[in-house]
């Protein structure tokens, strides 16, 4: 297994504990016009040395990846005078675009809710940043938080998978998860965080990273359309008035 | 068949908007209008963001209007000078519209304008079209002639200061209402994504007493000038036009207006007009509903850095 270590992984911990080696099938998707999404595996190893001690519990590993941050404004609909009108909005700061957990078990079983808390691990977790607000505590901001989290579950970029890390082969150190990349993906760099614990104690932590790219035509179009957007638009009149007069030479009755 | 399309960030069946471009384009061929107002309401009820719709359609109009204007250019039928006028007032009226466009955008707000417009729009212009196409549908019933037009006839707009001499008009009239209704076509072309044609038309030839020979390739001129703008103003604001989904429209569109335009060469105008306003209410009737019932989804989210949702 140390072979699939290899290529993409990295190797930390401390001495006396176990530690994580993982590596990704791939560090980087090029999305075209036909990609429909694509899964990323993620294989790792739980090593022990001689001074690691025998556990009596077994291990869970939680897997998070994570999208670039955007900042995001979050608009609710109230009906004001028979119409339905964006009223109340709020601003999320730095909001992971994109959110998978993949874990080997429910997260009530894996560790407590203060450790989750503090390594963003669930949905729950996610230390939304509200504009303004002091967080949690807020009831403005719980609502927008679980409206946001609904957006994006409906969206597919988020989601929370509790069997989605599996032991390979009977095995209690080696393990994988397959992690679906949709196909509305932003681009940009994302990060693999992966967890383990034993017993709810968090014993080791290791991060990858898994780069998103936009290629082909319409990644063109967009670049073009933001980096030049005057000639892209005087292009879309050329071809419009192109369009035009070749409808007209073609389609000439007189 | 999907295809990607790139500003949007979204995918869509190819032919359903081929088929969209089509059939807008062959009412357009058919009632003698340019079908912006119901391309764009088409746009966003199949699910594309209004901002796209609006802008993109601009780009669409351009492409179905000049081939026609281009036409009406061989056969000389076009008051350049009248023309002129409108596209100068119709480039700032414009403007107005991407800045105001924008305004409302980040407002948030801009769904729920472009909404009322249509709904205030649409409602307005389809009763009249409809009591007038019913009242002359009735009159040729009995037999009684369609009473005549008082087309020579001057009215308030033509006792206005800062006259004008429009050759071949052969019109002295104030600048004033020219100056006002190429601003305003201008304006709500580029804040809703029409092209105006069906509010132009009718107001030059009832207000300013345009000849009937020049007044569709005038209002045509116009409106590929002021759609040239628009969309060069969207692209370089709000980087909203979608040149893939512009390009699959207007396509259908040229090719839907050919078969349009034979086939309404067979209908009589009156039945022609009257399914043409049945057509703009329901529009309107749908954007009304839009408004009016609970969503089923009240949040909504715009990304204000890092790309497409």
């Amino acid at each position: 297994m140390a072979i699939l270590a290899g290529v993409f992984g990295l190797v930390a911990g401390s001495a006396a504990a176990e530690t994580l080696t993982i590596a990704l099938s791939t560090a980087e998707i090029k999305v075209n016009s036909t990609f429909s999404g694509e899964t990323v595996t993620l294989f790792g190893v739980i090593e022990r040395d001689a001074a690691t001690v025998s556990r009596n519990t077994d291990y869970e590993i939680a897997v998070v990846l994570r999208g670039p941050p955007q900042d995001v404004i979050e608009r609710r609909k109230d009906r004001i005078a028979m119409v339905w009108v964006n009223s109340a909005s709020e601003t999320i700061v730095a909001a992971p675009s994109f959110y998978a957990l993949d874990t080997s078990g429910e997260l009530a079983e894996i560790s407590t809710p203060p450790i989750l808390a503090r390594n963003e691990i669930g949905f729950d977790s996610i230390d939304f940043q509200y504009k303004g607000r002091d967080g949690a505590d807020d009831p403005v901001a719980t609502e927008f938080r679980d409206a946001f989290v609904r957006l994006k579950k409906n969206a597919g970029l988020y989601s929370e998978q509790p069997a989605g890390v599996s032991f390979i082969g009977g095995t209690d150190d080696v393990f994988q998860a397959a992690m679906w990349i949709p196909a509305n993906a932003p681009d940009g760099e994302y990060t693999v965080e992966v967890f383990l614990f034993s017993g709810n104690a968090l014993l080791a932590r290791e991060e990858g990273r898994l780069h998103i790219t936009k290629v082909g035509f319409e990644q063109l179009m967009y670049s073009s359309a933001h980096n030049h957007a005057l000639l892209y638009g005087l292009a879309c009149v050329l071809l419009a008035l192109f369009t035009g007069w070749l409808a007209g030479v073609i389609f000439r009755r007189d | 068949m999907l295809i990607y399309l790139p500003i949007a960030g979204l995918s869509v069946n190819m032919f359903i908007i081929f088929g969209m471009g089509g059939a807008v384009g062959f009412l357009s061929g058919l009632f003698g209008v340019g079908g912006g107002f119901l391309l764009t309401p088409l746009l966003i009820f199949s699910g594309i963001p209004p901002v796209v719709s609006i802008a993109t359609v601009a780009s669409q109009i351009v492409a179905s209007s000049s081939s026609a204007a281009l036409s009406y250019w061989r056969r000389r039928m076009i008051d350049m000078k009248l023309a002129l006028v409108l596209m100068l007032s119709g480039a700032v009226g414009t403007l107005l519209g991407v800045v105001v466009f924008n305004a409302l955008r980040q407002l948030g707000q801009l769904d729920l304008i472009i909404s009322i417009c249509y709904v205030t729009f649409l409602g307005l212009i389809g009763t009249l079209m409809l009591r007038e196409s019913v009242r002359s549908m009735i009159n040729s019933r009995k037999g009684r002639p369609a009473p005549l037009r008082r087309a020579a006839q001057h009215n308030w707009v033509h006792r206005l200061p800062f006259k004008m001499r429009f050759k071949r008009s052969k019109l002295y009239v104030s600048a004033i209402p020219v100056v006002a209704l190429g601003f305003g076509i201008g304006f709500l072309g580029a804040l809703l994504g029409i092209g105006g044609g069906f509010i132009l038309v009718p107001a030059l030839i009832y207000l300013l007493r345009v000849p009937t020979n020049v007044v569709i390739g005038t209002s045509l001129i116009q409106i590929v000038a002021t759609m040239s703008i628009a969309t060069m103003l969207h692209a370089y604001s709000s980087q909203t036009v979608d040149i893939v989904l512009a390009l699959i429209l207007m396509v259908g569109g040229v090719i839907g207006a050919q078969f349009g335009v034979r086939v309404g060469q067979n209908i009589r105008g009156d039945q022609l007009r009257a399914l043409l306003a049945l057509l703009v209410l329901a529009v309107g009737i749908r954007f009304l509903i839009g408004l009016v019932t609970p969503p089923d989804e009240r949040y909504s989210l715009t990304i204000l850095t890092g790309g497409a949702l």
